[in-house]
């Protein structure tokens, strides 16, 4: 059998000789990581990969995957895992840690996480990497078209809106479900009760929300003047304000949901070694501070200190993120898909 | 003979609607790679060259392109290579269980190429240590072969099998029959299958996108990434040299073996 | 002796078949039999409905699959209807013009289907080319508005799928000899009868194999409906996307492509059988 196998591989590798590109050599001093492509990819290969390569002299493999395929693809590689470190935005790794793909980290092998908030740092020992920045889901609204600013998350029913409101798919998009979340929340449900945010929801699609999947399509729909007010991402407001769109993002007075976005260390593999100083060094305060300026995400390492400009744009501070509501990724992982299912009966028409 | 009046004016207009709906989703992402805002708006807003001058030195998109195509050459060499022979065989009536051999080379058609890469995705991990570049040749190999046979299936059954009947007569040898008589019979078959499987291999993104590994990204997932992340006329501006990459090979197939023979 | 050359004959297409055969137990049957063994596997090994019964469970799964078909025959058909004259204009046509219309139908084919749907999501949207036009003919603001749309669903993928049709039947009405035509003409028949008794009949081949592959696609296809339709028309193949990168169900999406496949052979099956019958 073993021979078999061994023949059959062989049989693939010759086929895939002429292709082979020599970045897949094996090598000693070399990690492999996840990012997230596009502008994220650029930033973190500038903030964190290329600085962390010069320093320690190892090679960084960057492969682009997304929270969702980052779990499916760590899932598929369960018995000979290809990844050292895996990022993740939006609780997945709660997720991997339960199934046993992430291996625990000793805080003190983290020189860093000292700085870092409480939260950011709580799920160590059970598997759960540092969260090194964090995305605000909270309310985008056109500065033209919506006055006053909104300023609750009630304001998404604001008379004369209907047509306007933007909804983000709470399937497919976790940005989408944290802000389904939030209605749900402002509406008196809790984790376990989500029909009144999916009432609230209803309300809106009654009213002719307009119903998107990928920030794309919310950049799009903002530009042909279409959307009005959505409920997303403050760095996705800062994506839109850059491209010359009048559009601001607004933390609404109930609060704003976290979506941590974490390094994670891949169980089962060689070198933990490497792959810890990459971690610690992703969650030193210029990182967090550069991810703050480049892209507007919240820094979770407390010796962070923003530009002033920066700071306006960025929920910041001990006291502002104590406002910020996490909600139980373990929850969100036991329930989600039951919330997929009544989502998704509610959205088809 | 000629055609009513009636039949022109139909053939005209559907000659006229289809060209307007094939082409201009085409020529609105040529403009929209010519504009000067930072995202993709249409109409586009003022002129400028400024996207092709990132992309052309962006290192990701070169090495996306770069793999695409040594992937799309070596599994379109495969598929030529494993489909003409197979579809040589399943012409003929003397060949044992044709029917459901046919049925089972033509069955990736009807596969859900979704479903293929997740389960290729878990095949490689159970079987062969995790995706790679072979995996992803092999999945795009499995999709493009049926192509290949039914192109090549389909110039066959319209050549006359007296020829090869007739060259053995003659005393033509097996190399040789092969060769001068079925081969040549075959040629614009296996032109029409090669474009199809270098066209799928080269823009397929279902498959890689589960098969992809590390240092194995195409130029499709290269693009949707960016699509998905934070999509800039730079997307247009790479679209619109494919096209005219794709331009560029249509005029070279006509060259070669002449467009209309491509069917 | 005959046996002796039917053996030869069998052993030379055997020879023939191998690599292919190869190539598919490999990597086509064994990830589909993996597949198959996960849509009815439970969490403990042993074996289970489970997965299947939750496509039955009420309506919605339902409502979503005849989406599916209903979504591939009406591409077919468009496929179809505008195919097959496009091809007998070709076949018929002067070189120029052949060329040109050759060029406008392969074009596409050499763009990724990311950027064509792309391009749609700009000519259907809000604000998009057909809405300009709209407003320009004097209609409400919304009216010719397809994005999330059946309609712009059908459109855009016929649009991508158009030259894998046309490309089909150039092959087989390129065969039909111009003298059949001429001779029916001769014997006074009219230009749409000769159509009808001649070159549509002799054109079937193409049009089921063109139509087999369409439809194919078209049911597998999930980025353009996914993108142009939207969250709210779900078809299969997005759900069972959905199934895997939103709810992580692997064993659901299984089973939902099981029962993807075999709605698929259901109406292919009958399809090509009554094809067959017709020649």
């Amino acid at each position: 059998m073993l021979d078999r196998r061994k023949f059959l591989s062989t049989t693939a590798l010759a086929a895939a000789a002429l292709a082979t590109p020599a970045v897949l050599r094996a090598q000693e001093n070399r990690l492999v990581i996840n990012s997230f492509g596009g502008a994220y990819e650029e930033i973190h290969r500038r903030l964190v990969i290329t600085p962390f390569e010069q320093m320690t002299g190892a090679k960084v493999e960057v492969v682009t995957a997304y929270s969702a395929d980052m779990l499916a693809q760590l899932r598929a590689q369960k018995d000979a895992p290809q990844f050292d470190v895996a990022h993740f935005s939006g609780g997945l790794e709660t997720q991997a840690a339960i199934e046993g793909l992430l291996a625990p980290i000793d805080p003190a092998e983290l020189p860093n996480a000292a700085d870092l908030y409480d939260f950011a740092r709580a799920g160590l020992s059970k598997g759960v990497g540092p969260t090194y920045s964090t995305a605000v889901i909270g309310l985008l609204y056109d500065t033209g078209k919506v006055t006053p600013a909104p300023s609750s998350w009630n304001d998404l029913l604001r008379e004369g809106l209907g047509e306007h409101v933007l909804l983000t798919d709470a399937a497919s998009n976790t940005y989408g479900m944290l802000g389904l979340l939030m209605m749900n929340r402002v509406a008196g449900g809790t984790l376990d009760d989500i029909g009144p945010g999916l009432d609230f929801a209803r309300r809106l699609l009654e009213a002719g929300a307009i119903v998107v999947s990928k920030s794309p399509e919310i950049q799009q729909n903002f530009a042909q003047g279409v959307a009005w007010l959505a409920a997303y991402a403050q760095d996705y407001a800062y994506t839109l304000t850059k491209a010359g769109l009048p559009v601001r993002f607004s933390q609404p007075e109930e609060g704003a949901a976290m979506a941590p976005i974490t390094v994670n260390l891949v169980a089962g593999r060689p070198n933990r070694e490497l792959a810890l100083k990459f971690i610690d060094f992703s969650i030193r305060p210029e990182a967090a501070a550069g991810w703050a300026e480049a892209l507007r995400y919240t820094p979770t390492n407390r010796k962070v200190q923003l530009a002033p400009d920066v700071a306006e744009q960025v929920v910041h501070g001990e006291a502002a993120i104590a406002r910020l509501v996490q909600f139980d990724p373990l929850v969100i992982a036991e329930k989600r898909a039951g919330w997929n299912e009544q989502w998704k009966r509610l959205l088809a028409r | 003979m000629t055609a009513p009046l009636s039949a022109r004016l139909l053939g005209g207009l559907i000659v006229i609607v289809t060209g307007l709906v094939m082409l201009v989703p085409l020529a609105v992402v040529v403009a929209a790679s010519f504009s000067e805002s930072a995202f993709l708006v249409f109409p586009p807003r003022g002129f400028s060259l400024r996207w092709y001058g990132e992309i052309l030195g962006s290192e990701a998109y070169l090495s996306a392109a770069w793999t695409s195509l040594r992937i799309a050459v070596v599994v379109t060499l495969l598929a030529v290579a494993i489909g003409t022979p197979a579809a040589i065989a399943l012409s003929r009536p003397a060949t044992p269980w044709r029917e459901p051999l046919a049925g089972l080379f033509l069955s990736p058609l009807v596969l859900p190429t979704l479903i293929f890469g997740i389960g290729l995705l878990m095949t490689a991990s159970l079987f062969f240590g995790g995706p790679g570049i072979g995996g992803l040749i092999i999945g795009h190999l499995v999709i493009c072969v049926p192509y290949v046979i039914r192109t090549v299936t389909a110039v066959l059954s319209r050549a006359d099998p007296r020829l090869e009947e007739a060259a053995r007569c003659m005393g033509a040898g097996l190399w040789q029959k092969y060769w001068h008589v079925i081969l040549p019979q075959c040629r614009t078959g296996i032109a029409a299958g090669a474009f199809f499987a270098f066209n799928i291999s080269f823009d397929d993104a279902v498959v890689a996108l589960f098969l992809r590994a590390p240092g194995v990204e195409t130029l499709p997932i290269r693009i949707y990434s960016q699509l998905e992340f934070s999509p800039d006329p730079g997307v247009a501006a790479v679209s619109t040299l494919m096209i005219l990459v794709s331009v560029l090979l249509v005029l070279l197939i006509d060259r070669a073996v002449g467009l209309d023979r491509m069917a | 002796m005959s046996d002796r050359i039917t053996a030869a004959a069998r052993r030379e297409s055997l020879a023939l078949l191998a690599p292919g055969i190869a190539v598919l137990l490999l990597a086509f049957l064994l990830p589909v039999a993996v597949i198959l063994v996960t849509s009815v596997r439970d969490p403990a090994g042993g074996l289970t409905a489970a997965h299947f019964a939750k496509f039955f469970v009420d309506d919605y799964y339902l409502r979503i699959a005849w989406r599916t078909l209903r979504l591939a025959l009406a591409i077919t058909a468009v496929t179809v209807i505008f195919g097959l004259p496009l091809a007998w204009i070709m076949v018929r046509a002067g070189p120029r013009l052949r060329f040109a219309i050759m060029l406008m139908v392969i074009l596409p084919l050499m763009t990724s289907v990311v950027i064509r749907t792309f391009g749609w999501l700009v000519v259907l949207g809000n604000g998009g080319l057909l809405a300009r036009l709209g407003e320009f003919l004097g209609l409400d603001g919304r009216a010719l508005v397809l994005m999330h749309t059946e309609t712009g669903v059908v459109i855009a993928m016929a649009q991508v799928l158009l030259p894998f049709m046309v490309l089909t039947l150039l092959g087989v009405l390129r065969a039909i000899p111009r003298d059949l035509e001429e001779a029916a003409r001769t014997m006074g028949a009219g230009f749409w009868a000769t159509m009808r008794l001649v070159v549509l009949p002799l054109a079937v081949p193409g049009i089921v194999s063109g139509s087999l592959i369409v439809f194919a696609l078209s049911i597998s296809s999930f980025i353009t409906p996914s993108l142009v339709g939207g969250v709210r028309l779900p078809v299969l193949a997005s759900s069972i996307y959905q199934s895997i990168g939103g709810s992580f169900d692997w064993p659901f999406a299984a089973a939902q492509s099981v029962l993807l496949l075999a709605a698929t052979l259901a109406v292919i099956i009958p399809y090509t059988r009554l094809a067959r019958g017709r020649t």
